[in-house]
């Protein structure tokens, strides 16, 4: 039977959940199509019918970016490395996979992603569409990985993306308002090992120290423990180069791997986060702040620690680290307990320092506010406006994060 | 040597200091639960935490590795939540080998004041 025989559209009366259990919604049809021309039926359907329609992926924003009443899209049928080149580093995989799948897939055939964040239960496509990351000085965010893939626009046509530098610098970091990716073409390395080693120590042992460190490391990062001054410092590099040891830091962790083992851990235990970037030369200065209101108001209540990481400049329209070297500084809170007040209250100091919050965490910015934010703000704008002229992929959240009140 | 201790501990009178003064780490006001396995076996440790006001949580997973001790502050713990600091609690420590639990608290609010006492065996 076709698919003009029968509705495209499943109802559905189960919620959806986020990872974090923060963000519940009801859509009122949830799809699962298994293929491009199920999708397309789905797209052309909801257009049919003035309905919005949103990809929810793994599920892993604390944001309302995949929030929808109307039609959530599941890619979890579009999985699994489909093409690669080892020679020239380029793989493409399905919208669906996650990186962690991802990574032990290109492993198999000799590549790799340049960075992964802390956890990689996240797909492909959620993380390119919302600029997540890891940390490292010259090492971008992994939107920048996106070279290319295949989507279904708001017209329910399935489509090769176009290969222009601007329809690129879109869609990097574009959080399915331009079409919803059913495959990504992603720039990649050949594989790689590396030496994983954790050290503890306190904030005033290093705080002098942090610039050095993360020159002086493929990857870097710190957890700082609001509870206590003490601090983790994890760096990355290949087998045999990266400090020998840190004055004053006890090592904990000392383990050697492929990249995707290594670069990510295992995250059982769940938690809200917020997160900005900022430019690299204020980034200090904002931690500072940020530990001191901690120090002064939130201990009471808050144990999770926080998390300090770099990523390199880049040039998506939307991405955090648009146009500058980056610190990102992230606050955590079990999800069991109240987290708007104290992000509430540190968001401001963020702002103070030029903070672009992340597109999947928590934030009480709009489009007027994050319009300022980004100097490729109308660019973007014009290609989403091209791709979805009559907004199907703008949600209410979606439409006060880019279009404003 | 054999496991000394018990399997069940109590420890009524929890409340971590809110404020601190002086130098942290060393100065931060702390509460500590000092658990002692003199066994051959790892002890596998669960914390409950009861309050005045709302239901208990828990478990706490720890690990006590053998004939080792381990002293953990209760600020740190943050799985599956913060202790708050600043308000009464009581904890119940079950461990499947038997242990020895001492608490210990620093209050450095207003000067430093340092208090132990053993928690009560209960089996």
């Amino acid at each position: 039977m076709s698919m003009a025989g029968r509705s495209a559209l499943h109802p559905n009366r189960g919620k959806i959940t986020n990872w974090s259990g923060s963000l519940t919604f009801r859509p009122r049809y949830l799809e699962r199509p298994r293929n491009e021309e199920e999708l397309c039926a789905v797209v052309r359907a909801a257009a049919r019918k003035g309905l919005k329609v949103r990809p929810v992926a793994a599920r892993h924003s604390s944001s309302p970016i995949i929030a929808t009443d109307d039609v959530a899209v599941s890619a979890e049928h579009f999985t699994g490395l489909i093409e690669h080149d080892t020679e020239e580093r380029w793989a493409t995989v399905g919208a669906g996979t996650s990186l962690e799948e991802a990574g032990r897939a290109l492993r198999e055939v000799g590549l790799a992603t340049h960075n992964l964040g802390d956890v990689n239960v996240q797909t492909v496509t959620g993380a390119v569409s919302t600029c997540t990351h890891g940390s490292g000085r010259r090492l971008t965010n992994l939107a920048t990985m996106l070279i290319g893939g295949r989507m279904v626009t708001a017209d329910g046509d399935a489509i090769e993306l176009e290969h222009t530098p601007d329809m690129l610098h879109a869609a990097r970091g574009s959080m399915g308002t331009l079409g919803i990716f059913t495959q990504v073409k992603l720039r990649l390395l050949p594989r790689y090992r590396l030496r994983r080693r954790e050290w503890c120590t306190t904030l005033r042992e290093c705080i002098d120290r942090i610039e050095e460190l993360s020159e002086g490391s493929r990857n870097f990062d710190l957890y700082w423990y609001p509870r206590s001054d003490r601090v983790k410092l994890r760096t990355l590099d290949p087998p045999g180069e990266g400090p020998e040891s840190i004055p004053g830091a006890r090592l904990v962790l000392d383990k050697e791997g492929w990249s995707d083992e290594v670069l990510s851990r295992q995250r059982v235990l769940r938690f809200d986060e917020m997160e900005y970037a900022m430019p690299i030369g204020r980034g200090m200065e904002c931690f500072q702040e940020v530990r001191e209101r901690i120090m002064e108001r939130h201990r009471r209540t808050v144990g999770w620690r926080v998390l300090y990481r770099f990523v390199a400049a880049d040039d998506a329209y939307l991405s955090t680290a648009h146009g500058r070297d980056t610190v990102t500084i992230s606050l955590h809170q079990n999800n069991t307990l109240d987290f708007a007040g104290y992000f509430d209250d540190i968001e401001p100091i963020f702002r103070t320092h030029g903070g672009r919050p992340h597109w999947a965490k928590k934030h009480g910015l709009g489009a007027e506010e994050l319009a300022l934010l980004y100097p490729k703000w109308r660019a973007f704008q014009r290609v989403r406006r091209r791709m979805d002229p009559d907004g199907l992929f703008l949600s209410p959240p979606m439409e006060r994060l880019l279009e404003g009140p | 040597m054999k496991a000394l201790g018990h399997r069940t501990w109590a420890v009524p009178g929890g409340r971590v200091p809110e404020r601190s003064t002086g130098a942290e780490p060393e100065q931060t006001s702390h509460d500590l639960l000092c658990l002692l396995n003199t066994g051959p076996k790892d002890a596998a440790v669960s914390i409950w935490v009861f309050y005045e006001h709302r239901e208990p949580v828990g478990p706490y997973p720890l690990t006590v590795a053998a004939r080792r001790v381990r002293h953990v502050r209760l600020n740190d713990l943050i799985d599956p939540e913060a202790v708050p600091l600043g308000m009464e609690y009581g904890l119940v420590v079950r461990s499947d080998v038997p242990v020895v639990v001492q608490f210990w608290r620093q209050d450095t609010e207003r000067g430093k004041a340092i208090a132990t006492t053993a928690a009560v065996p209960l089996d």
